[in-house]
C-alpha cells in the first residue's frame, strides 16, 4: 500500500504537537497573553522541554496558571502562564482563554491532518488502481494490436493462397478444354482412319485375288495348251474370283481412302495451327484464320446440326501468343453451343474500323440477363447445374482477352440470344 | 498495529467498525463514548465532510497503561458503509488489529450485510490482512426493532464460522460495551505472545479488557 514515490500515509499514525502546531499558530496566542500583562507563557512537553515560550523583559514572576494540553484525549503538554500575583484575577481568565484557543487550533489542525491523510491515502490508492487499470488496458490493447497485425498478414496469406488456387484452376480449365478438344479431334480422326483401315483390308483381299489370277496365267503359259482352251479356262477362273466386280470396287476404295487420309492431315494441320505448337513467343496472328481453325477443330461438335453463319471481313494481324486466340474462340463457341436453342445457330462476325478489331460471336439461346452480366466472367460463376460446368470457361476467355490487350462484353444478340463482343485496339506501327 | 515503540513504551492499536451503511457503526462509538469512563478514553472525533464523498469516518481513542508502564492507545474507527466509499474503507483498514462487523438485524438488510461482509473480506486481502487470523466480532444491531431476524436463526447461520456474535441495540446502549470487550479480548489474545503483554508487561487479559471497557460510574466528574 505504498504510493510508490515514498509518500505513504497510514491512517491513524501518531502525531506530536510539533507536527500539528506551527509557530504561527502558537506564538501570536502566547504573545497575546503577554500583552495582557503576563510576564511569561510557555508550552512544555511531558519531559519538561519547552516547545514554545515567550517571556517579557521584566522577568518571570509567579506561576499563575497551569493547564494540560490534550491530543486525542491524551495529555501531551502543559500550558504554563507566569505573572505578578496582583494581576492574578485578570490573568487567570486570559490563561483559560489561551488554553481554549490552543485547544481549538490543535483540534482543527488534527482534523485537517486526518482529513489530509485519508484523502491522500484514498487518492494514492485510486491512482494506483487507475495505473493498474491503465496497464491492463495497455496490455489488452497490445494484444489486440498484435491480433490485428496478424490478421492482416493472415488475410494477405489467404488472399495469396486463393489467387494461387484460382490460377491453378484456370490452368486446369485450360487443360480440361484441351482434353475435350483432344477427345473430339480423336473422334474426328478415328472416323476416316476407320474406313481407311477397312478399305485397306478389302484391298489386301483384292490384291490376293489378283495374285491368284496372275499365277493362273503363268501356269497356263507353261502348260502349252491350245490358246482356245486356255482362254476358256482363264475366263472360268476370272468369274470364280469375281474379278469383274473387284476391279470396279478398287477405284472407289482407293479414292475414298485418299480423301480420308486428306481429311486426317487437314485436321492435324488445323490442330497444329490452332495450338501454335511451333511458335515460341509472340507472332502475327490473323484472327479470322484462328476463328476458322477453331471451327475446324470443333467440327465434330458442329456436325450435330449446328448452323454457322459467318460474316468475316479482312482484319489486320495482331501480335500475340498464338494459343490465346484459339482459347478465346474455343471457349466462346463451346459456350454458344451449350446455351444455343434446340436448332443451334451461331453467328460469327468480324470487322476492322481502322483502329479496333471487333469480333462478335452470337447464339440464339436465351441470352444473359442484365443482372448477371457483370458476373459471368468471374471464376466459378455458372448457370449450369452443379457438376455440369466449372464456371471457368468465360474466366479463361476474360484472362486471354486481357492478355491480348482487348476487352470483352456481353449484350443481347439482334434476334435474341447472347452476343459476346470482343474489341481489340490495333496499334499503328 | 499502528505503532509499537519499545523505547518510548508505547503501543498504538487500530480497531475498525465495519458494516453496511446505516447499520449503526457511529452509534456504537457514540455510545462507547457515553458509557465509558472519561479516564479511559479520549474525545470522539467525527469527520463528516459532507461535501467530500471520500472522507467520512469517526475516531474514538482509548488509553490504558500496563503495570510495566507500557502505554497502550487504542484507536477505534468507523468506516463509511456506502458502496462509493470503498477507497476510504481500504485506507482505514490498513494495519487494523481487529474488526467489529456491525450487521443490521432487519430482514430486508440481509443482502446488504452479505455484500458488506464480502467487501470486508476482499478489502482485507487487498491490504494484506488475513481474515481468518484477524480478531473479528460480529454484532447484530437493532435488536430492538420488532421485525429483527430471530437470534436463533442468526446463531445457526453464523455459529459454524466460529466468529463471536453479539446481539446489540446500539441506540439503547445494549451490547455495545460487550461487543467492544469481546473484540479487545480477542486482540489481547492475538498480540499477547508477540509483545509479552503478560510476561513482559504484567498486563492480564482481564485487566486489558476491563480498563478499556470500564463503565462510567454515576456522579463521576463530568467533562470540562
Amino acid at each position: 500500500m505504498t504510493a510508490g514515490d515514498g509518500l505513504s500515509y497510514l491512517v491513524g499514525e501518531e502525531r506530536n504537537l510539533r507536527q500539528l502546531l506551527l509557530d504561527s499558530d502558537v506564538l501570536p496566542l502566547l504573545k497575546g497573553v503577554l500583552a495582557a500583562g503576563a510576564s511569561c507563557a510557555r508550552l512544555v512537553d511531558q519531559e519538561g522541554e519547552e516547545l514554545w515560550g515567550v517571556t517579557a523583559p521584566v522577568g518571570r514572576g509567579e506561576l499563575l496558571a497551569r493547564f494540560p494540553i490534550l491530543l486525542e484525549g491524551e495529555e501531551v503538554a502543559r500550558l504554563v502562564v507566569y505573572g505578578e500575583e496582583q494581576h492574578l484575577e485578570r490573568l487567570r481568565p486570559c490563561a483559560t482563554l489561551l488554553r481554549v484557543a490552543l485547544d481549538t487550533v490543535l483540534r482543527n489542525n488534527l482534523k485537517r491532518v486526518l482529513t489530509t491523510e485519508i484523502h491522500t491515502s484514498v487518492v494514492n490508492n485510486s491512482y494506483e488502481e487507475l495505473m493498474q487499470i491503465n496497464a491492463e488496458l495497455a496490455q489488452s490493447e497490445a494484444r489486440y494490436r498484435e491480433l490485428a497485425g496478424n490478421l492482416e498478414t493472415r488475410v494477405k496469406e489467404r488472399g495469396a493462397e486463393l489467387k494461387r488456387a484460382q490460377a491453378h484452376i484456370l490452368q486446369q480449365e485450360k487443360m480440361a478444354a484441351i482434353g475435350q478438344l483432344a477427345a473430339g479431334v480423336a473422334h474426328e480422326i478415328n472416323n476416316p482412319l476407320g474406313f481407311i483401315t477397312s478399305n485397306l483390308h478389302t484391298l489386301q483381299k483384292y490384291v490376293g485375288r489378283f495374285c491368284v489370277m496372275l499365277q493362273f496365267y503363268r501356269d497356263q503359259l507353261n502348260l502349252d495348251q491350245p490358246l482356245q482352251a486356255a482362254s476358256a479356262e482363264a475366263d472360268r477362273k476370272w468369274r470364280e474370283l469375281k474379278l469383274q466386280h473387284v476391279m470396279a470396287d478398287v477405284g472407289d476404295l482407293m479414292s475414298q481412302s485418299l480423301s480420308g487420309a486428306e481429311r486426317v492431315s487437314r485436321i492435324v494441320a488445323d490442330l497444329k495451327g490452332f495450338s501454335h505448337v511451333d511458335e515460341a513467343g509472340d507472332a502475327p496472328v490473323d484472327l479470322n484464320q484462328e476463328l476458322e481453325r477453331t471451327l475446324g477443330v470443333l467440327s465434330h461438335a458442329l456436325a450435330g446440326g449446328a448452323r454457322i453463319v459467318k460474316d468475316l471481313q479482312p482484319l489486320p494481324p495482331i501480335t500475340c501468343k498464338g494459343q490465346l486466340a484459339g482459347q478465346i474462340f474455343l471457349n466462346l463457341i463451346q459456350n454458344a453451343l451449350t446455351h444455343a436453342g434446340p436448332a443451334p445457330l451461331i453467328t460469327l462476325a468480324s470487322c476492322f474500323d481502322g483502329e479496333r478489331i471487333r469480333i462478335s460471336i452470337a447464339d440464339n439461346g436465351k441470352g444473359v440477363p442484365a443482372a448477371l452480366r457483370s458476373q459471368i466472367f468471374e471464376p466459378f460463376f455458372t448457370t449450369l447445374p452443379v457438376g455440369s460446368g466449372t464456371g471457368m470457361g468465360l474466366a479463361v476467355v476474360w484472362e486471354a482477352v486481357l492478355r491480348i490487350g482487348g476487352t470483352i462484353s456481353v449484350a443481347d444478340a439482334p434476334g435474341g440470344g447472347a452476343e459476346f463482343i470482343m474489341t481489340i485496339p490495333v496499334g499503328k506501327e | 498495529m499502528i505503532e509499537y515503540n519499545e523505547a518510548e513504551k508505547r503501543m498504538v492499536l487500530k480497531l475498525v467498525y465495519y458494516g453496511p451503511a446505516l447499520s449503526g457503526k457511529t452509534t456504537n462509538l457514540l455510545q462507547l463514548h457515553e458509557l465509558l469512563t472519561r479516564q479511559g478514553r479520549g474525545d470522539l472525533m467525527v469527520l463528516d465532510t459532507t461535501g467530500d464523498r471520500t472522507i467520512y469516518f469517526d475516531l474514538l481513542p482509548f488509553f490504558l497503561t500496563a503495570p510495566s508502564g507500557l502505554k497502550i492507545k487504542v484507536k477505534a474507527y468507523t468506516v463509511p458503509g456506502q458502496v462509493c466509499h470503498d477507497a476510504t474503507r481500504k485506507a482505514v483498514l490498513q494495519r487494523a488489529d481487529g474488526i467489529v462487523f456491525v450487521a443490521d438485524s432487519q430482514p430486508c438488510e440481509a443482502q446488504s450485510n452479505f455484500a458488506s461482509f464480502d467487501n470486508l473480506e476482499g478489502n482485507l486481502s487487498l491490504v494484506g490482512l488475513d481474515i481468518d487470523a484477524l480478531p473479528l466480532v460480529i454484532q447484530f444491531n437493532k435488536r430492538d426493532l420488532p421485525d429483527a431476524i430471530p437470534e436463533q436463526e442468526i446463531r445457526n447461520s453464523w455459529g459454524p464460522t466460529g466468529i463471536p456474535v453479539v446481539m446489540a441495540s446500539a441506540l439503547r446502549g445494549d451490547g455495545v460495551a460487550e461487543t467492544f470487550g469481546a473484540l479487545t479480548g480477542l486482540v489481547y489474545d492475538r498480540i499477547d505472545a508477540r509483545f509479552q503483554l503478560l510476561s513482559g508487561h504484567g498486563l492480564t487479559r482481564e485487566r486489558f479488557v476491563q480498563q478499556l471497557t470500564s463503565l462510567r460510574e454515576e456522579g463521576m466528574e463530568d467533562e470540562p
